[in-house]
């Protein structure tokens, strides 16, 4: 390592060779860390300036305020502990000096080691990973787009420049690779709604504004360019000239630049002798092929998978409503509003608050009422004695007529219930009875049913005289018809509860009034065109073939 | 008049009240019955007798009757707030009561439900509540939900699915376990007027400011517009609430737990008061010296039944009658677990198996007693000398005892 073989180098002869690696990530757990990492910062920063060499004194004044020593000198011990760590290299300083002493002193420039360089990009990469909240780039997205054109033109030339196809598509690349880690960011914190299980509530809720608007005008983006994105991409697609998919060709020329590029001693080093291999130019075509289907699946469906970026819209939709609802609750929670949602928020409260758990069951027995009744149990035996011979309600529990348990209950937990079993044969004259009265009476009723069919419009003057059930019947119907009457109703049509019959009715314009004849008395009331049929009765029968005589 | 003759409208009105004593049982046995599912039939004899209903429960014990085209719902409020065996219990398994997670999620889940879209996946319900707990008055308390382990996605599908036997959620696709185990979601619909009619009280929660618990509940049960007015009239209504309430929910109502202006009360109306609740219910009273119990004949009026058969019920029996004939002094819980032990070497060949392992007994006394404490036969404390647990029987423990031996058993023989 030439930083190492330098003979001016700081590094003491006789410190360990450590085999690690990562020997330059050592400063991070280093005493001095804090300063070590400023120290590196200012190398970074300057570097992207293009200034490859820093002196220790310009190390010192560009350090930030909070980093700077007083003394310089510490930061040239700093520069020969990351020297020595193979962060730094120390070169010789050649420049005139004006003074003595300044010649004596021992005198080096610094630059940044490749590998304490690629320590910088990895810290970045890393602290960039952590802190990202999730940001969405609509501007991506545009990029992508004005590559994909770029590209584009290129397919339908001859033989389009190697240098800016690869360029063209390493730039693709990147901006995609930005797009799809920020989406995963993205995704996943929304996931966590919003991050504000402990996030300062007036913050977020002056940020919500813009974060809505934002998500609204990235959505916005994502129709109009992804759908320009898909089309370009399936226009890449197409067959070219060779038959294959015209970016094909695109990607090999990338691949053989990177082939090219790469040397057979590892990636970084160019060495004049080393031809582009075939496995080196595989390799590279795969890596390359494998970002195009990245890109292609983000975008385009493919069989079985939804785009990538459908996907997002619909996640970046959803989260409105849902930064909305956690809008108008932490509203809700500020104003103290009352209602139904704030009642069960005080509910939950006194909950947890409730002193043990016998108090929170009644709680939930008073705020819910939701509990079944409960009440302990009589047998017919005991009951029928008790009606044969009531208690008095002076007598003590104790005293009094016990309810009787079943032996075999009491000895095997198991039991025919006593007592049912005699009733259920009891009854069984009874059910015949009730029976034999049930069918009596539903033919009463159809009886009355079949009186009451009119069989066709009449007036309720020719009904004439009724029997009380036939009339009980009537009356109900008719009760059913005018409940549906309102004012300057002139005809209603209405069925029976049961809808075994039905009921129309017309006002009649001349008038006059109905009188309808019972046993129990007269009904009258005005005269009305009326027809009732009797559903049941006429389908029951039809069923039967119309068997049954006009009654 | 013979029955060949029953005119309809005495057979009509038979069959009315009939109907009308199954609603209202329905009504106390499942305060809130839904148009569709398993309470449907339920439901629509209640609409159907909406009118009678209302009026009876409003004039005898204040309690609203409110139905819709979706939902029936008495809103039932206790007449003895102290009475604390009426747990809220998860729905499968071993029923165990509400723990104060449990508690405090439910009512986090519909604080979120009441503010959700028609439908809702448990995940999200979930990520809601955590964002509802972490409202500062409620993380003051000590409590904290993330969601992420195991036993409390466990509560929350308790929670959830006493929600669905409620009716206010209908699953749509996917399977509790599934979240559990961090394998899937589940997607439910929520039904909105059910969950309306959860809350029974006259006040919303969020407007009283009472601080000490009692004084809450006390807040929660009360009826403000009936407590402004004052007049001979409304407190005799309200006593009578009270008390009709307690006949028709709880099974013991002993006199010893009345205020006076109650046993006055109840002295000179008890036969009108548990005549109605006769004719609406059927339930008959059972009036003796020390309180009132409104016995149930069709032994469907409740949710703990005794005597009971099965292990756990032929245990609940036998420890009553070990407690029964020791007077009325408390015994300690250890010698009950105690006697389960020699109960085991006579009868445990009926028990089931588990039942019978050595160690069982701490569970088996554990089950017994919250059965006789929830029937108002007995009553838990402590032994003031010793701290140890105790049970002591209460007087209508005495209404049990075991037939005479003439009833033919196994084994014995046969005539």
């Amino acid at each position: 390592m030439s930083a190492a073989a330098d003979p001016r180098t700081a590094t003491p002869d006789d410190a360990p060779e450590q085999p690690s690696r990562h020997r330059p990530f050592s400063y991070l757990t280093a005493p001095n860390a804090p300063l070590y990492r400023a120290v590196m910062g200012v190398f970074v920063r300057e570097k992207e300036r293009y200034t490859v060499h820093l002196r220790p004194e310009e190390v010192h004044r560009l350090l930030p305020d909070a980093h700077r020593p007083d003394e310089p000198d510490t930061v040239v011990d700093a520069l020969d502990r990351l020297t020595e760590w193979g962060n730094l290299r120390p070169d010789p300083d050649t420049t005139r000096v004006t003074a003595v002493e300044d010649f004596y002193r021992r005198r080096y420039i610094y630059q940044l080691t490749r590998e304490g360089e690629a320590v910088e990009e990895a810290l970045a990469a890393y602290d960039a990973g952590l802190g990202r909240r999730g940001a969405l780039q609509a501007v991506a997205l545009a990029d992508i787009e004005a590559r994909l054109r770029e590209l584009l033109a290129h397919t339908r030339q001859e033989s389009p420049d190697a240098a800016v196809v690869h360029l063209a598509l390493r730039d693709l690349a990147g901006r995609f690779g930005d797009l799809a880690d920020n989406a995963r960011a993205f995704m996943g914190s929304l996931q966590r709604t919003i991050d504000l299980h402990d996030a300062d509530v007036a913050a977020f809720l002056a940020y919500k504004d813009r974060l809505i608007g934002y998500l609204e005008r990235f959505i916005g983006d994502l129709v109009v360019t992804g759908s320009a994105v898909a089309r370009l991409l399936t226009e890449l697609e197409r067959p070219g000239l060779d038959g294959d998919p015209a970016v094909d060709r695109l990607l090999r020329i990338a691949a053989e630049r990177d082939a090219e590029d790469a040397a057979p001693d590892g990636p970084g080093t160019t060495d004049p002798a080393a031809r582009p291999d075939s496995t080196a130019l595989a390799a590279a075509l795969d890596l390359w092929r494998g970002r195009w289907d990245g890109l292609r699946g983000w975008f385009l469906h493919s069989s079985g998978h939804e785009p990538q970026a459908k996907l997002l819209r619909s996640a970046a939709h959803s989260a409105i409503p849902q930064l909305l609802a956690v809008v108008s609750a932490l509203n809700e929670r500020r104003s103290g509003r009352s209602d139904r949602s704030a009642d069960f928020r005080a509910l939950a409260r006194w909950f947890a608050a409730a002193p043990d758990d016998a108090s929170r069951h009644r709680l939930w027995r008073t705020a819910f009422g939701l509990y079944p009744a409960r009440h302990l149990t009589v047998d017919a035996t005991t009951l029928d004695a008790r009606q044969a011979d009531p208690v008095p309600p002076n007598t003590p529990w104790a005293e009094a007529e016990p309810l009787r348990i079943s032996p075999q209950l009491r000895k095997t937990g198991t039991y025919e219930r006593r007592g049912k079993p005699n009733r259920i044969t009891d009854r069984t004259a009874e059910r015949r009875h009730l029976a034999e009265l049930n069918r009596k009476q539903a033919e009463e009723i159809a009886a009355a049913r079949a009186r009451l069919d009119t069989g066709g419009p009449i007036r309720l003057s020719d009904i004439g005289e009724l029997d009380p059930a036939a009339f009980g019947l009537f009356l109900g119907l008719l009760g059913d018809a005018l409940s549906t009457w309102r004012p300057g109703t002139t005809h209603t049509v209405a069925t029976s509860n049961d809808g075994g019959m039905a009921i129309r009715m017309r006002v009649l314009d001349s008038g006059g009034t109905a009188e309808i004849r019972t046993p129990h008395g007269v009904f009258r009331g005005p005269d009305h065109l009326v027809e009732i049929t009797d559903v049941d009765g006429r389908a029951a029968e039809e069923a039967y073939g119309q068997e049954a005589p006009g009654t | 008049m013979s029955p060949t003759r029953a005119p309809l409208e005495e057979r009509n009105r038979e069959q009315r009240r009939a109907e009308i004593r199954r609603a209202a049982r329905a009504l106390l046995r499942e305060p809130l019955l839904r148009g569709e599912g398993r309470t449907a039939d339920d439901f629509r004899l209640v609409r159907q007798y909406a009118r009678e209903l209302r009026e009876w429960f409003d004039r005898n014990t204040g309690w609203p009757l409110q139905v819709d085209s979706e939902i029936a719902r008495l809103r039932k409020s206790p007449g003895d707030v102290h009475v604390s065996t009426h747990a809220a219990r998860e729905t499968g398994g071993a029923k165990l009561p509400f723990t104060r997670r449990r508690y405090v999620l439910f009512c986090l889940a519909l604080a979120v439900l009441e503010r959700s879209e028609k439908q809702i996946a448990l995940g999200r319900l979930a990520s809601n509540i955590v964002l509802e707990a972490a409202e500062p008055s409620l993380a003051g308390t000590g409590i904290a939900f993330t969601l992420e382990d195991r036993g409390e996605r466990t509560d929350l599908v308790a929670v959830v699915r006493l929600l669905i036997e409620l009716g206010v959620l209908g699953r749509v696709a996917g399977h509790e376990e599934d979240y559990v185990r961090d394998t899937g979601d589940v997607l439910y619909d929520v039904r909105r007027r059910v969950l309306a009619g959860l809350l029974t009280g006259r006040t919303g929660p969020s407007m009283i400011t009472a601080e000490p618990f009692e004084e809450r509940l006390a807040a929660l049960a009360a009826d403000p517009a009936l407590d402004a007015m004052d007049s001979d009239d409304l407190r005799n209504r309200s006593l009578r609430h009270a008390l009709t309430r307690r006949l028709l929910d709880d099974p013991v109502l002993y006199h010893a737990t009345l205020t006076e202006a109650e046993a006055h009360y109840l002295t000179s109306q008890r036969a009108a008061i548990t005549t109605r609740i006769t004719e609406l219910t059927g339930l008959v009273a059972e009036v003796r010296a020390e309180g009132i119990a409104m016995v149930d004949p069709d032994d469907d009026l409740t949710d703990v039944r005794m005597p009971e058969q099965g292990t756990h019920g032929h245990i609940t029996l036998l420890l009553a009658e070990r407690l029964a004939a020791d007077g009325t002094a408390p015994v300690p819980l250890a010698r009950l677990e105690a006697d389960i032990r020699e109960l085991a070497r006579t009868y445990g060949g009926y028990w089931s198996k588990t039942a019978r392992e050595p160690g069982a007994e701490r569970e088996l006394v554990a089950r017994a007693v919250e059965k006789l404490a929830a029937l108002s036969l007995a009553e838990t404390g402590t032994d003031p000398a010793t701290g140890e647990p105790t049970i002591a029987p209460l007087p209508a423990l005495a209404r049990y005892a075991v037939g005479e031996p003439v009833v033919r058993t196994a084994g014995t023989s046969r005539p």
